[in-house]
């Protein structure tokens, strides 16, 4: 009897099962030694805790019904169980946008009632397209457009982070659009900061050009980030296109954020962007919040995504 | 012929421990934060500098093959991360400069290494082959 040249003996098969073992060994303690230098290269930073942790909920479109969520209330309400049990009291919760469905008084009245639930010293909410359907955002500024400026732009400091608050949705024929007073606000704004100061910068429209064709993206956008190209981390954290998303483009790094409503289709995915009806069941995979937190002497937020329990 | 395949080696380990470096290095800072590339960027440094020393310690040639796969997957992923996106995640250009020229340069260079290798194995096989005459036939 021959052998045929393409078996393996017993003796080979045992050689390279013990190549093949000592690969996956040693890949597991490469991964182990990069985690680590990972970890205390953060732990450097962090004394007890990150110096900013904050979470972010959005488009929560109070008002909708349809088969897509026939409940936007119920899991709105989730959301904000989820973050008032993170663990700890987040710095503070932003909404970016989509508070409501259709800009209606007892809609803005029923999301800010459901807001004032969540366990955190501050609450901040830029607008969506859906906050200034028919009053371009004057509804939206009663109900929380206390201590901004112009048409409901603003910025803050906190703990050593600038975050800068912007208003995109205004133009309806031009999603997104910031306009030249804004434009001018952020060129103000920014001007006495030092280079290293973090900057965080809030917007219902993404910043970056992500689907132009479905109002994706914001035409004026690439005016406002050179006045903060000069700073070594600048993160842009957005909402309504109601899926993750992340891009980086040299210092700014772009993230779209979820929803607690209903998901739409991926970019292009259909001729627009319509509530997408997921199989029962699966709705919770699509909604979420997600936390932020920053800690001092890091350029990058470290972004925890949780999808809706 | 011991020298070629030496060199052959060193060549692999060296591509794939500047790619491995490199992925790590983006790892260890800011990248561990993005959701799944971060994964995917330790996985791929652990397993490149794991196949780098197998492959100088004299492994088989199938660890040349998973070095090929390695390098080739990072280039795929790096071409879908400035097209399409990859797990929601897209890059402009050369962004990280210059991390992400020296990954790809160090990943060609792996494939590359590996192709001409086992074009040059499958030409010397070849080359090999000897043809037995008919019995007889010098008798004749």
């Amino acid at each position: 009897m021959t052998q045929d040249p393409h078996t393996m003996n017993r003796r080979q098969l045992i050689r390279h099962t013990a190549w093949f073992g000592a690969a996956v060994g040693l890949a597991v303690a490469g991964g182990e030694v990069i985690s680590h230098v990972a970890g205390s290269a953060s732990a450097e930073h962090a004394q007890s805790r990150p110096t900013l942790r904050f979470a972010q909920v959005s488009d929560s479109h109070i008002g909708f019904t349809g088969g897509a969520n026939p409940d936007v209330t119920k899991t709105f309400d989730h959301a904000i169980d989820q973050i008032n049990n993170l663990g700890y009291t987040p710095d503070f919760v932003i909404h970016t946008g989509d508070l409501t469905h259709l800009s209606s008084p007892d809609q803005f009245d029923q999301v800010k009632q459901m807001l004032s639930g969540l366990r955190t010293p501050h609450v901040f909410t830029v607008p969506g397209e859906h906050d200034s359907v028919d009053d371009a955002g004057q509804k939206y500024r009663s109900a929380f457009g206390a201590g901004t400026r112009g048409d409901g732009w603003y910025s803050f400091d906190i703990a050593g982070v600038h975050v800068i608050a912007l208003v995109n949705t205004l133009n309806l024929k031009k999603l997104g659009h910031l306009g030249i007073d804004q434009l001018e606000f952020v060129k103000k704004d920014v001007a006495g900061l030092s280079s290293d100061t973090p900057i965080i910068v809030f917007s219902h429209i993404p910043l970056f050009a992500m689907y132009p064709d479905w109002g994706w993206g914001t035409d004026d956008a690439t005016q406002a980030l050179s006045q903060l190209s000069r700073f070594s981390s600048v993160t842009c954290l957005n909402g309504h296109v109601h899926q993750l998303f992340s891009k980086t483009e040299g210092n700014v790094t772009f993230y779209s954020g979820t929803t607690t409503a209903y998901p739409l289709p991926h970019p292009g995915d259909g001729p627009a962007p319509k509530p997408v009806t997921l199989p029962a069941g699966k709705l919770g995979d699509a909604l979420g919040i997600r936390e932020v937190s920053y800690t001092k002497g890091q350029t990058a937020l470290a972004l925890k995504e949780q999808r809706l329990l | 012929m011991k020298l070629k395949e030496f060199l052959l080696r060193l060549g692999l380990a060296a591509s794939l421990a500047v790619s491995g470096a490199s992925h790590a290095y983006l790892y260890v800072h800011g990248y561990q934060h993005i959701p799944t590339i971060g994964t995917a960027f330790l996985i791929q440094a652990s397993v490149a500098f794991a196949l780098a020393v197998l492959i100088l310690a004299g492994g088989p040639w199938w660890l040349e093959w998973a070095a090929a796969a390695t390098a080739g997957g990072s280039l795929v992923a790096f071409v879908l991360s400035r097209t399409v996106g990859l797990f929601g995640f897209t890059e402009r250009g050369w962004d990280p400069s210059p991390h992400a020229a020296i990954t790809v340069i160090a990943e060609v260079l792996c494939v590359l290494l590996w192709a001409g290798a086992l074009f040059g194995s499958r030409r010397a096989q070849v080359s090999k082959i000897i043809v037995p005459e008919p019995l007889g036939v010098y008798e004749r």
